[in-house]
């Protein structure tokens, strides 16, 4: 494109073009809601690189004007598509989303049991559902643009709650697919996951794609774990080599309760995971765990913001990621331990493993302590493989590639390790050997 | 089996071996020792095919082949074998998917089908008794975690494991106290045989009480000073490096 405008009026017309498309007129708060997300829309700036928050990512890619709201898929995927995907330990409970729009043929919810998980566009539209109603207790109208934008959008998604004292049987899987439709377009998915006091779950969160098309998908995630509750939350973000993605979760956890999130990153040209913790009580642990990916043409970002702002709470946050190629990927964590939170133990560690010359990290972890008596500690490291270990490996008869790659999934497994819906590490796994298999070093050795 | 000849290496343009010249048979084992510094290990690992040794003059050739043009794997898939004197740690690298990886690269050189993993299960088990190697460590990622001693016995399995024709073993007595000693000795030992060939490269003569060599070689400033049967080892035991040293300055 030779004659392009500039970012700021394809912006404006990006959110025009999704704006037009309004979304099922909701309950009377819904609109509300949404009417207040598209004031906050109007106030709000375009996320440009001179803000802190977006100083390593450019939304330049998001601002294609192939990018139109959601269609109908050319070819629906069929049931046998989707049941080809499912994981053994989901028993095949599972809420579709088809571009980011509920697929009620292709989910299947009748085993769920004592949970209860449903469309979230089904739930609004029956108006009864007060689980509803804590939609955008978390996120409120949008953090940035493109909260916002979900918000005033929002219409579908997954809704899950797990009643007191239930201990969810299988995993539930939400499973994002991504087919070809049209030109390219935003899907605005929104899940609420309410745990309620001593409630447990596992939720497993996939993001597919069927071929490469071209889509944005912006999604925001409520999670709130109440009292002595606990969640499991896998996620595998496996979108198409085209994609775009983010990804806001905003998370709250009551006393005694725990959330274990784990995000892998694989996919899409450009993603960017944000993950917003908050204590309301003490006693609350939360860990997080990530691995992420990037190659040639990739950017990976990930933005954690941790508050710490009551007393005794624990967060641990671990961070791997593998760069090859030209890739890129940027991880931005923030811890706060305010003056009150006193008893907080907070550790963040993010470890880098570079594959080319070619490839780019901007890691910046910060840790910002108001409190005397915490225990607290952040580690960041940045290198290559080590060429002792290569050598291991070759003289014991592996190839170069071979032993590459051995090493990198040796890097990956402390993280891969604490997934434990076996069939989601298996997937990750594969995915991940595959993309080191496909790594430029890998191809060219190929060649020769 | 081996033929070194006028073998010359240098380590960031300094000359550490300044021509070697040694012949090995099958069936034979050959201890070099020295002081610190002679260029034992280099030579070890010249021989092993490690990064960063420029070779500037002389040839090696294994079982005919030009040793030296080959990569480290393609030497390991040949039938040659390191036992490393510093084991790496492999954190996350699973030890039996090590293993069975790196034995079926070399069955694969070997023209040998594949082992399953089943029979492959059954002969680590088989040869970690005969290092009495714990086979729980195997759940461990490569030697993470492991005592020196259990570093060095996990070296002397992957040799029985992979039967190759020629052994190095680099300073496999360094960190061991005598009763780590004798269990790696026992290992070597056993793996014995007129095909096979052993080099045994070591400061101290204790080693070879326990492995027996046929011939002992004395390196010193990067030159084989001395060669001769088992007797010149224990007469370095009594007399030290010194002596052999002043003889070839003067």
């Amino acid at each position: 494109m030779s004659t392009q405008s500039p970012s700021s009026e394809r912006y404006r017309e990006l959110l025009a073009r999704q704006l037009a498309g309004r979304p099922d007129r909701g309950p009377e708060w819904l609109e509300a809601y949404r009417v207040a997300a598209v004031q906050r829309l109007d106030q709000l700036e375009m996320p440009e690189r001179r803000q802190e928050a977006w100083r390593y990512t450019s939304i330049e890619p998001l601002l294609q004007p192939e990018l139109e709201p959601v269609s109908e898929p050319e070819v629906p995927p069929t049931l046998a598509e989707i049941e080809a995907l499912l994981l053994p330990e989901t028993e095949g409970i599972r809420l579709v989303l088809v571009n980011g729009r509920y697929a009620p043929g292709l989910s299947n919810l009748s085993r769920a049991g004592s949970a209860e998980v449903q469309s979230l566009g089904e739930a609004l539209r029956a108006r009864g559902g007060e689980a509803a109603r804590l939609l955008g207790s978390l996120a409120g109208p949008g953090d940035h643009a493109f909260g916002a934008l979900n918000a005033a959008l929002a219409q579908d998604g997954a809704l899950v709650r797990i009643p007191r004292d239930v201990s969810a049987e299988h995993p539930i899987e939400v499973l994002h697919l991504a087919v070809p439709s049209k030109g390219g377009q935003v899907a605005q998915p929104r899940h609420l996951v309410i745990v309620e006091p001593g409630a447990r779950a596992v939720l497993v969160e996939r993001f597919l794609a069927l071929g490469s098309p071209l889509y944005f998908n912006n999604l925001v995630c409520e999670v709130l774990v109440g009292q002595s509750a606990q969640l499991i939350h896998q996620r595998l973000q496996a979108e198409s080599p085209n994609a775009l993605h983010l990804s806001q979760l905003h998370i709250r956890l009551e006393e005694g309760s725990q959330y274990r999130g784990l995000t892998v990153a694989l996919g899409a040209a450009w993603s960017r995971t944000e993950l917003k913790v908050r204590f309301g009580a003490p006693g609350g642990e939360c860990l997080l765990d990530g691995l992420y990916m990037a190659g040639d043409r990739q950017l990976v970002d990930v933005h954690l913001d941790v508050d710490h702002a009551v007393p005794g709470c624990a967060s641990r946050t671990r961070f791997r990621g593998i760069l090859d190629g030209q890739g890129r990927a940027v991880l931005d964590g923030r811890v706060l331990v305010r003056k009150h939170a006193q008893k907080t133990n907070a550790h963040l560690s993010n470890a880098n493993l570079m594959l080319s010359r070619g490839a780019e990290i901007d890691t910046k972890p910060q840790l910002e302590i108001f409190a005397d008596d915490v225990q607290c500690g952040h580690g960041t490291t940045v290198g290559q493989l080590d060429p002792d270990a290569l050598f291991y490996l070759r003289a014991r008869g592996l190839g170069e590639t071979e032993a590459r790659r051995m090493l990198s999934l040796g890097f990956a497994a402390e993280v891969l390790d604490c997934v434990s819906v076996a069939g989601l590490r298996d997937q990750a796994v594969a995915l991940l050997e595959q993309r080191l298999d496909c790594s430029p070093r890998a191809r060219a050795e190929e060649v020769e | 089996m081996l033929s070194i000849k006028g073998l010359k290496v240098a380590v960031d343009g300094k000359e550490i071996l300044k021509g070697i010249d040694l012949e090995v048979q099958p069936g034979e084992t050959h201890a070099i020792m020295g002081p610190n510094g002679s260029g034992k290990s280099t030579l070890a690992h010249v021989l092993a095919g490690r990064d960063g040794y420029e070779v500037t003059a002389g040839t090696v050739t294994f079982e005919g082949m030009d040793l030296l043009g080959l990569p480290p794997e393609e030497r390991a898939r040949q039938g040659l074998f390191l036992a490393m004197q510093y084991p790496v740690e492999l954190p996350g690298v699973n030890s039996m998917s090590f293993l069975r990886a790196s034995l079926n690269a070399v069955r694969k050189a070997r023209g040998e089908p594949e082992m399953d993993a089943a029979a492959f299960l059954r002969l680590v088990r088989e040869k970690a008794q005969l290092v009495d190697l714990d086979p729980s460590l195997l759940k461990r990622s490569v030697n993470s975690g492991f005592s020196g001693g259990e570093k060095k016995r996990s070296e002397i399995l992957q040799m029985a494991l992979l039967e190759p024709r020629l052994a190095i073993l680099d300073e496999t007595d360094s960190g061991l106290d005598i009763d780590a000693l004798r269990v790696v000795a026992t290992g070597v030992n056993g793996l014995r045989s007129p095909h096979r060939a052993m080099v045994v490269v070591t400061h101290y003569q204790r080693l070879l009480d326990y492995i027996e060599p046929d011939r002992v070689h004395v390196l010193g400033g990067g030159l084989i000073l001395r060669s001769g049967g088992k007797a010149l080892a224990l007469e370095l035991e009594d007399r030290g490096y010194g002596w052999i040293l002043e003889e070839a300055a003067a």
